[in-house]
């Protein structure tokens, strides 16, 4: 009983092995559906109040569109563009750093090996902020150059504009 | 006892000879596969392209813009020859895929009339003369690194507009020997929808 269970076992796993390969599926060639769309939103805080004269930090919300990506502050490669915050210099407010997130590990599809740092989905910077006393509106901007899975887009801005009001 | 024994040695020898078979099969198809694959060239209907130019079966707008070393590269000089214009940018990963795919499909088809011109998108800095040094320099390394030995143009942004707002990368226009597009593809495509266009491009303006 014990030598047809094994035979008839065997004679599975050779005809399983006997079957004709199967090719890969064909690559679709899916086009991107967010072509030169913005890839990034700035979502909040319009207005924020902090003790003037004193550090404070002020946290920054973005959310990047879905399905795409964008490098992180620090890319492992010097060819690929880092996101980026750009403070003008304005009387009144002191931006003197601002702290980006680890970028999460991401690879394409087509080249499993390269790791990439990026953002997706939302994304928090802390900008350390020092207001003299009053209200003053800080116009600031997020560079930073997105991909999704197929494709790459131009490097982009977006104003990142906040109400500061220092007491 | 003995009998079972033999009985049992034949079985397994059986099954042994049967796995080698098996096994032996599987290789030889594998193997076949293979051989196919690289030989396999899926031609793309029309109706399968989700995106379809603008600009197709109307006349590649002309262009003169310098390649590396400063010379001036004209899309009328490569009059009478299928014309792969390939927009690409040291910062786009994707695009890096394409090139080695490139090299192959022009070598292969060189002979037909092909070339391949790649315009490179990456910002230049015209009036500030150390960092348009600086961003030259960066194409020409990757240029070096990737091993492009086919014509490569820089400003590509320059004619992005008459090609449509060329705004993700990669992007190819597939030119025929008229000079008429006939093909466009947006995105890392399949090297087999790639060849294919390449074939349309040289089969077209005759």
């Amino acid at each position: 009983m014990k030598i047809r269970t094994l035979f008839v076992a065997a004679s599975f796993v050779v005809l399983s092995l006997s079957a004709r390969p199967q090719f890969p599926a064909a690559e679709k060639s899916a086009q991107s559906s967010a072509r030169g769309a913005e890839s990034v939103r700035f979502l909040f805080p319009e207005q924020v109040a902090i003790p003037a004269k004193k550090a404070s930090v002020v946290e920054l919300h973005f959310r990047v569109a879905e399905g795409m990506h964008i490098n992180s502050h620090a890319p492992h490669t010097k060819l690929l563009i880092p996101t980026n915050f750009i403070v003008p210099e304005k009387s009144g407010i002191n931006v003197s750093a601002v702290d980006f997130p680890i970028g999460a590990d991401y690879s394409f599809s087509f080249s499993p090996q390269e790791k990439l740092s990026v953002y997706a989905g939302e994304f928090v910077l802390k900008a350390h902020v020092t207001a003299q006393p009053g209200q003053h509106l800080l116009e600031a901007a997020l560079r930073y150059q997105a991909c999704d899975s197929n494709s790459c887009y131009p490097p982009k801005m977006i104003p990142v504009a906040l109400n500061i009001v220092a007491k | 006892m003995k009998r079972n024994h033999l009985v049992l040695l034949l079985i397994l020898a059986s099954l042994a000879l049967m796995f080698w078979a098996g096994w032996a099969n599987f290789e030889s198809r594998r193997q076949q596969a293979e051989r196919l694959r690289a030989n396999h060239v899926t031609l793309q209907p029309e109706s399968a392209n989700e995106y379809v130019s603008p600009l197709q079966g109307k006349p590649a707008p002309g262009f003169s813009l310098n390649d590396l070393n400063g010379k001036k590269v004209s899309l009328a000089d490569y009059r009478g020859k299928a014309v792969l214009l390939n927009f690409w940018a040291t910062w786009c990963a994707p695009c890096k895929v394409e090139i080695p795919w490139f090299l192959k499909l022009r070598e292969q088809y060189a002979g037909q009339g092909f070339e391949i011109i790649g315009v490179s998108s990456d910002d230049l800095d015209k009036d500030d003369k150390a960092k348009l040094f600086t961003q030259k320099a960066e194409i020409v390394k990757f240029v070096e690194q990737q091993k492009m030995t086919y014509p490569v143009v820089i400003d590509g942004d320059a004619i992005s507009h008459p090609y449509g707002g060329v705004d993700s990368l990669p992007t190819s226009f597939f030119i025929d020997r008229k000079g008429t597009v006939v093909a466009q593809t947006v995105g890392l495509v399949s090297r087999d929808e790639i060849e294919s266009d390449i074939r349309k491009a040289l089969a077209g303006g005759q």
